[in-house]
């Protein structure tokens, strides 16, 4: 074989088929003593599944022995990531959806938009990012709370908004 | 027949003068429909106490107006960003992104602009004169001849595979298998829910949907300046590209049609609807195409097919809903509700007793997808500058944008997790060569044939040999076993004849 | 991973902060301040529906008789279970937050399968409507007479729609399975649509529903018999009554919508339960409910008053019922 050939990174690859078996299993679990209707087509879907993965991880083995692949997860994770700001990118995106809960629809999605920008523009343009970010927010407080009325997290901008709406 | 064409006429130019009663409602339909998790029937119980303000014939255009809107609306964020609104815009974003990413946005756009109200337009007639025989659809599709119309979508998934067969089949079954959490249909005893209450009714699919397409292309898409592939210039931002895009449609029309007619008649059928139409007329598109494997890669054809669809079911399900009395999905059901309210009572006898109501409603489709046309088209020279806006502001505003509208539907805080974890699955996907559409056909179709497939077993008291017990069922059978060979059949016989000479 | 760091509690959490972040507040209240705020009633199906409709009509009298609003948080999904959860998990104990629940379907799913809470922790005071279950045919369908449908039933299993397994109409055709000796197989077809278009369609040989449905559907069914009486004569085409017909003594398989309250709240201001029910009481005296009903194109013959015990005697009756039930509901 060409030794400058690059390794497949196969660890990456892996990934999938190994939630796919700990879901299935953990799915089984849960219908082992279920009527037969709760249990034919999962059984039957999972089983493939189970297959399948069992042949692909079999396929890997066989090319890691060859010496074609390795068990690295380049695909996955790299340094890239980070100069990117995808690392970044996902802390602020889980940020949102935990602190949505504390500082209401308008606040979070203004400070999530506003953050994220900021990280993925490394810095650049501020002023514009938060006006941007603000617009963006406002209009979403427009649309889903003022005008639909949906039930998102309400913080102190909304209950403000919503006295000086009441008494204005 | 002479009375009922001069209704016809009279009901016809009493819609157009409700013109601006349209007009508005078609904006509105887009803004909806373009949200995720939005959709028209959600908009029409939120404006409900609006809606039955209205008189009958401006709330009958209006909700009409809204349904045809809303669906042509979800393919816009579809096709641009990669966030499906709906369910019955989950095939759309195959084809239609990757025209996006090569700058082609803007034709696009016009092509799911002409296929949608072609499509809309043309099934709104051919159900208006075959009403009758078309209500009849739904009497002979039962469960098992579903399940067949099930395994037509799902068998996309092997299509879709063919790059690497295992891992597509990995994707499509992991898809599968999420697809099963939820409660099983007969005994409603809760399978594979983590204990969370919150899926006892299964995956819902606003999440999914956006999380395993919008969230997890975000974190893709930072890599490049912006959504187009070749870098500045490629966007032109004139008219030109909107008259090719149509330029593009109407040269397919045969095309329309027939994936139209798929819509109309699957929209037919009492609880089957825009998603499943838009899948299986996509694997129909494939199956009998030339060129196979140009789809997904923004391939004209495979933008057509499901957009034609999906608005072919905006029309079926007026049908059921007509002249039996049976909603053929969730806005009809709502419709029937704020039709009732004005003492409108449907059925077999409503022809007879109110055929101006009747032919109205398919008279304000017509007249919606007409108007529509007109409105929407110049547009879309506009809205393709979304893909021009560069990344680094695009990324977070897709996330933000989803993630709120994974929560919409159903409003639980659980939902929007949901989008995030399925956005992190697809991301892991889209890294190491899974394809997420696959996972996806997984988890919207799923459910759906394990349903008619535990009913048809459920009937015959678990008698497998039933799935071969009725005539219609055996046809739709061979039509498919047909449909997966003959391509590869025709694909052999096409290189052969490439390569002796 | 995703799951994780979530749990149920926390996601209920977060949901009851979104709808009743002004009710965070704890304070103490004597009666005459009560109700100093809204009311808070949490309905555990979907926006629009039948229930919605109902609410909107009786709160629109119950409002001015009580000297607050009521603010409606829909909680669909798991048949009714996550709105309880979401009650009895977090929401204060405190009266200013009730529930707006069907004593019929949502009690007999305790029964099958027990919710997280004990069902003794909150009782129904307030029944506001009541809807029997009925057998309807489609308007198509070779069985058009009862008799067809129970000759037809000891020839052969006839496959019945129904929209999900632990509902009393499919109690009541498992009692009539038992009285006539007619075989059925029940098909459970998630949802009142789906059960009709099943009848209409010949997916099934015929169904069983909450009658308000079948009147909806309007002149595609036919209506063969109902499991309780038939208040509204014509519009279920004059259908009997099972007892009537078999000279059976069963309960009325009924959908009841009814407020219900925590149990702690009533133990601990016995003097706001007082209110409730008295108020309560009074908008049922008033006429102007039989206008809000009429002008909601509710079915109006289906108002009907139960206090405290009727409501107790009902849900005690759905348990039994369940108990009794389980093994063919549950497919255990």
């Amino acid at each position: 074989m060409n030794p400058d050939k690059p390794r497949r990174q196969l660890g990456g690859e892996l990934v999938i088929p190994v939630l796919a078996i700990v879901f299935t299993l953990y799915f089984f679990s849960t219908i082992w003593n279920s009527p037969w209707t709760a249990q034919v087509s999962a059984f039957a879907v999972g089983s493939i599944l189970l297959l399948v993965c069992a042949m692909f991880i079999l396929r890997c083995i066989l090319s890691i022995r060859s010496g074609e692949g390795s068990l690295g997860f380049a695909t996955l994770f790299s340094r890239e990531d980070l100069a990117t700001g995808r690392i970044g990118l996902l802390i602020t995106t889980v940020g949102f959806c935990v602190l949505i809960e504390w500082l209401g629809f308008t606040l979070t999605t203004f400070l999530f938009l506003s953050i994220s920008m900021i990280i993925l523009a490394k810095g650049k343009r501020p002023v514009f990012i938060a006006a941007v970010s603000a617009a963006m927010a406002l209009g979403g407080w427009a649309v889903f709370i003022w005008a639909f009325d949906t039930r998102f997290p309400r913080g102190w901008f909304e209950t403000t908004m919503k006295a000086v709406l009441s008494n204005g | 027949m002479g009375e009922t064409s001069a209704i016809l006429v009279e009901v016809f130019f009493e819609t157009l003068s409700f013109w601006w009663v349209i007009i508005p409602t078609i904006f509105l339909g887009l803004i909806v429909g373009g949200i995720p998790g939005f959709s028209a029937a959600n908009t029409i119980i939120i404006l409900m106490p609006l809606t039955l303000a209205m008189t009958l014939q401006t709330g009958l255009v209006f909700m009409v107006t809204l349904y045809c809107s809303a669906r042509m609306g979800a393919g816009i964020p579809a096709i641009l960003v990669n966030i499906p609104g709906t369910a019955g815009a989950a095939a759309t974003p195959l084809d239609g992104y990757p025209m996006a990413k090569q700058g082609k946005g803007q034709q696009a756009l016009a092509i799911s602009f002409v296929s949608s109200s072609i499509g809309g337009l043309l099934t709104t007639l051919v159900a208006l004169a075959t009403m009758p025989i078309l209500a009849r659809v739904g009497f002979y599709m039962h469960s098992v001849e579903m399940i067949v119309v099930m395994l037509f979508g799902i068998s996309l998934i092997a299509s879709i595979a063919s790059q690497d067969m295992l891992k597509g089949l990995i994707a499509g079954f992991l898809g599968l298998m999420i697809g099963s959490i939820g409660t099983d249909v007969v005994y409603a005893t809760p399978r594979g829910t983590f204990g969370f209450l919150e899926l006892y009714d299964g995956v819902p699919l606003i999440p999914a949907l956006v999380g395993l397409f919008a969230v997890s292309e975000a974190f893709v898409i930072i890599e490049k300046r912006v959504i187009v592939a070749k870098e500045g210039g490629a966007v032109k931002g004139s008219w030109t590209d909107t008259f090719d895009g149509v330029r593009i449609a109407l040269s397919r029309w045969w095309h329309i049609i027939w994936t139209s007619i798929i819509g109309l008649i699957i929209g037919v059928i009492p609880g089957a609807g825009a998603s499943i139409a838009s899948f299986v007329a996509y694997q129909q598109s494939r199956s009998f195409s030339k060129t196979p494997e140009l789809y997904g890669s923004g391939h004209p054809e495979g933008l057509i097919a499901p957009e034609s669809a999906n608005n072919g079911v905006t029309s079926g399900t007026l049908v059921p809903l007509l002249v039996l009395g049976i909603p053929g999905g969730a806005t009809a059901a709502i419709m029937l509700v704020v039709m009732q309210f004005h003492g409108v009572s449907f059925g077999p006898s409503l022809f007879e007793s109110q055929p101006k109501i009747g032919y109205g409603m398919f008279m304000a489709m017509a007249v919606a997808y007409l108007l529509m046309f007109f409105t929407i088209l110049p547009l879309s020279r506009y809205m393709s500058h979304v893909t021009t806006v560069p990344t680094i502001y695009l990324a977070p505003m897709i996330i933000s944008f989803t993630l709120v509208g994974g929560f919409v539907p159903r409003e639980y805080m659980f939902d929007m997790y949901l989008a995030l974890g399925f956005g992190l699955l697809g991301y892991i996907a889209r890294r190491t060569g899974y394809h997420v559409a696959a996972i996806l056909i997984g988890i919207i179709l799923g459910p759906l044939l394990e349903r008619y497939f535990l009913l048809a077993l459920k009937k015959s008291d678990g008698d497998i040999s039933t799935l071969f017990s009725s005539n219609l069922g055996n046809v739709l059978w061979v039509g498919l076993v047909l449909s997966l060979v003959l391509p590869i059949y025709f694909g052999r016989r096409r290189k052969q004849k490439v390569i002796p000479t | 991973m995703t799951f994780s760091n979530l749990n149920r509690r926390r996601f209920l959490g977060t949901s009851i902060a979104a709808t009743g972040l002004t009710l965070a507040a704890p304070r103490i209240a004597r009666a005459a301040d009560y109700p100093d705020r809204n009311i808070s009633v949490i309905i555990p199906t979907r926006e629009g529906g039948g229930a919605d409709r109902n609410f909107r009509a009786f709160t629109s009298i119950w409002k001015d008789k009580l000297g607050t609003d009521f603010e409606p948080g829909f909680f669909p999904g798991a048949s009714g279970r996550v709105g309880y959860e979401v009650y009895m998990g977090k929401n204060e104990p405190d009266a200013y937050s009730l529930i707006f629940g069907n004593m019929g379907p949502e009690v007999l799913n305790w029964a099958v399968q027990a919710p997280t809470f004990d069902v003794n922790d909150y009782f129904y005071f307030g029944q506001v409507d009541k809807d029997p279950g009925c057998l309807f045919v489609g308007a198509e369908s070779k069985l058009q007479t009862l008799d067809d449908v129970i000759a037809e039933g000891k020839k052969r299993k006839l496959n019945v729609g129904t929209s999900r397994m632990a509902h009393p109409a499919s109690i009541g055709l498992l009692a009539l399975g038992e009285e006539t000796g007619a075989q059925f197989n029940l098909i459970p077809l998630s949802g009142g649509k789906n059960t009709v278009a099943g009848a209409v369609t010949g997916e099934v040989d015929f169904s069983v529903l909450t009658s308000g449905s079948v009147i909806a559907a309007g002149d595609a069914v036919k209506t063969l018999l109902v499991f309780g009486e038939n208040v509204v004569g014509e519009a279920l085409d004059d259908a009997p009554s099972m007892n009537s017909v078999y000279g059976t003594d069963l309960p009325e398989m009924l959908s009841a919508r009814a407020f219900g309250i925590h149990k702690k709240a009533a133990d601990d201001y016995p003097d706001r339960m007082d209110h409730l029910n008295t108020t309560f009481k009074a908008t049922f005296d008033d006429p102007a409910l039989l206008e809000a009903y009429v002008a909601s194109k509710g079915t109006p013959e289906y108002l009907s008053y139960g206090g405290i015990d009727e409501c107790e005697a009902f849900k005690n009756a759905m348990l039994e019922l369940g108990a009794k039930y389980k093994d063919l509901l549950s497919g255990a």
